[in-house]
């Protein structure tokens, strides 16, 4: 009853005009910034600081709240109609997003994009409110031994999915962690594999590896299938409409990857990313038609979006009730609110019931508007597939260019670029699956670090792992995950 | 001798690649005090996964669908088949991120644009200018006047 009373409290203050007003402000302004590639809702919120300094510390909030949703929202546009996802959180769209979207269905695609993201941040946020202590305490539980655990999961959930080859996904994991560890040791403070160049002690960016391996390889890859100027027109938009056999197919993984999402995203440095992956593979696995996904499988949109929208509300947890960030957009948001003289943590429902409850009920007002205003943009947005196929190839090349130079300045990156847009190819002609490849690159880091922190605390006693009841049941879920489906194939070929 | 098939040329490069990464992960100096994990390791780790992971492709049998063709159609000259224009897109690509500081985004990008839109097929030459140069425009006015990113401006005054 206490969690209903305080809702209404922050409904009353997120239904004031004026915090409507950022509310809608922040979901417009968020969609058309993670339209763009480069600019996620990490370089949107960073953007807003400025504007929110001056504000009352509950309007700021909401609406970087609902610059944040749009923002994923808009990443996933990009996914779904050019394969180019400049947000690590919708990299799982894609997948059957684009799919869909070159067989006709963008706008179909867009549709349940739109009502995925709805579902998962509205489930999530009724899990925020009635949830938020008690998992707080769980999330602090995690050490890096079930960090580690929890990273090895999700890559290994990732790699089972590869159809045609276990091998070649688990090759694709190993070079993406190589990937990620180039550059300074944060640790030690050793370069490892800079090749001597200055550009490379840094690392190199999750976007410039993901434009070049989905969006510069898909150019290469339409090329080479004959992509000049002959395809005939096509009917890129399709039907918003979605039938009743369609609702019904997309309604449990929508309801599951929410609750999955939301989970995910309460754990720091799990996120929207791990989220959105566990949520496909889980709905792949679960499915009866799971050797469709990757072909456009409506499914295989409909359970990374609504586990994306669920995981950054969870990811609201960690930050509200214990003020730690569990992800780079929530440490943006902890220094926004930091600026604005609000500490978050234990006390904040204490001291600041206003800011705690007027954001969650605000979350709910931003998932409406998110919603309301995208429905009727998506004829509009999906319109540039009807582009013809040259100048769209063209234009794809650009916006890879300025996603990659606006975000580093570097003309190195756009070599670089290139560079993986070719292995992209190479990968794609191969039978390499990409998805192990990224996800690795993004788990590479935390992985590593948990794995030496884990081994720091036992005196390099690797047993830590397989002691801790936590990490051991999710390294045993690990090996069922790749053990499972070699054992299905050979049932299958002794059938 | 037999002729090797897709996955086991693959496998070897990728056990040459291995090979050469741990030959590498030997170089990164180990830290002055002992401590139970180093900056090495893990690089070690990877690449003798690595390699095992080739000795298991190289046994693997390439399914059918392993190795994707492309599609072959009558070209006039090598520089238009598909592999052609790959090769010539990759050399745009360079090409750009060279002339790009000097040469400005609007005129690299607007070049790079029109030029590869009408080296692959497209004809109306007026459409895809504009369209170009009006995207690329919008980009860089959006970029540089309402986001703050700095991009170059080059030989053009804004």
């Amino acid at each position: 009853m206490d969690a209903l009373n305080n809702l209404m409290y922050g409904f009353g203050i997120a239904l004031e005009p004026i915090n409507i007003a950022y509310v809608f402000a922040g979901v417009f302004a968020g969609t058309i910034i993670g339209m763009l590639p480069g600019l996620g809702p990490i370089s949107a919120l960073a953007l807003m600081i400025p504007i929110t300094f001056a504000m009352e510390p509950s309007s700021g909030l909401i609406l970087m709240a609902g610059v944040y949703y749009g923002a994923i929202f808009g990443g996933s546009t990009s996914s779904i109609l050019l394969n180019a996802p400049g947000v690590a959180g919708t990299v799982a769209t894609s997948f059957d997003g684009y799919p869909m979207a070159k067989k006709g269905m963008a706008g179909k695609a867009l549709a349940i994009a739109a009502y995925a993201s709805f579902i998962g941040g509205t489930v999530s946020v009724v899990f925020l409110m009635l949830v938020a202590p008690l998992l707080s305490k769980v999330a602090v539980s995690f050490g890096p031994p079930e960090y580690f655990a929890l990273m090895v999961l999700g890559l290994t959930a990732v790699v089972s999915l590869s159809d045609k080859s276990l091998v070649k996904g688990l090759i694709a994991a190993v070079v993406g962690i190589m990937i990620s560890i180039v550059g300074i040791d944060l640790q030690t403070g050793t370069e490892r594999y800079t090749f001597g160049s200055i550009q490379l002690l840094d690392g190199i960016d999750f976007l410039v590896v993901a434009l070049g391996i989905f969006a510069l390889a898909e150019v290469f890859y339409m090329l080479l299938r004959g992509g000049g100027g002959k395809e005939a027109p096509r009917n890129a938009i399709g039907s918003l409409k979605l039938s009743r056999s369609e609702v019904k197919e997309i309604a449990g993984p929508i309801s599951r990857s929410s609750v999955l999402g939301f989970f995910t995203g309460v754990l720091p440095g799990a996120g929207a990313t791990i989220g959105s992956f566990l949520g496909y593979s889980m709905e792949k696995r679960l499915a009866k038609d799971g050797d469709t996904f990757g072909q456009g499988n409506i499914k295989g949109v409909a359970a990374p979006e609504s586990a994306n929208n669920a995981a950054c509300t969870g990811s609201f947890v960690p930050l509200l009730t214990l003020g730690v960030p569990g992800s780079g957009t929530t440490a943006v948001l902890l220094g926004a609110l930091l600026v604005m003289g609000v500490n978050p943590g234990p006390m904040m429902l204490e001291q600041r019931p206003d800011v705690f409850w007027g954001v969650i009920a605000s979350m709910y007002i931003g998932n409406i508007f998110l919603l309301v205003l995208n429905l009727p943009l998506i004829p509009l947005i999906a319109k540039i597939l009807d582009m013809p196929k040259p100048l769209l190839l063209s234009l794809i090349l650009i916006f890879c260019m300025i996603g990659v130079y606006g975000m580093s300045f570097s003309v190195f990156d756009l070599l670089l670029l290139l560079g993986f847009g070719l292995l992209g190819l190479g990968m794609r002609l191969f039978g390499f699956p990409a998805a192990p490849l990224i996800l690795a690159l993004i788990l590479g880091n935390i992985m590593e670090e948990s794995m030496r922190r884990a081994l720091q605390i036992s005196g390099g006693d690797w047993s830590i792992f397989i002691d801790k009841p936590i990490s051991l049941a999710l390294l045993v879920l690990a090996v069922l995950s790749l053990g499972l489906p070699l054992l299905k194939k050979r049932r299958k070929r002794a059938v | 001798m037999t002729r090797l098939n897709t996955n086991q040329w693959l496998a070897l490069v990728l056990a040459l690649v291995a090979g050469g990464y741990l030959a590498m992960a030997w170089q990164i100096p180990t830290f002055p005090l002992p401590r139970p994990i180093d900056s090495d390791l893990f690089p070690k780790v990877l690449g003798f996964t690595l390699l095992l992971l080739a000795v298991c492709l190289f046994f693997e049998t390439p399914s059918a669908a392993g190795a994707e063709e492309a599609e072959e159609e009558p070209a006039t000259s090598p520089l238009f088949s598909p592999w052609g224009r790959v090769i010539v897109t990759a050399v745009a690509v360079a090409a750009y991120a060279l002339l790009l500081v000097p040469a400005g985004f609007v005129l690299a990008s607007t070049l790079l644009g029109a030029g590869l839109t009408a080296f692959y097929g497209y004809r109306r030459h007026v459409i895809n200018l504009v369209t170009v140069l009006g995207v690329v425009l919008a980009l860089y006015l959006t970029m540089t006047r309402v986001m703050d990113v700095y991009l170059p401006t080059g030989v053009l005054p804004f």
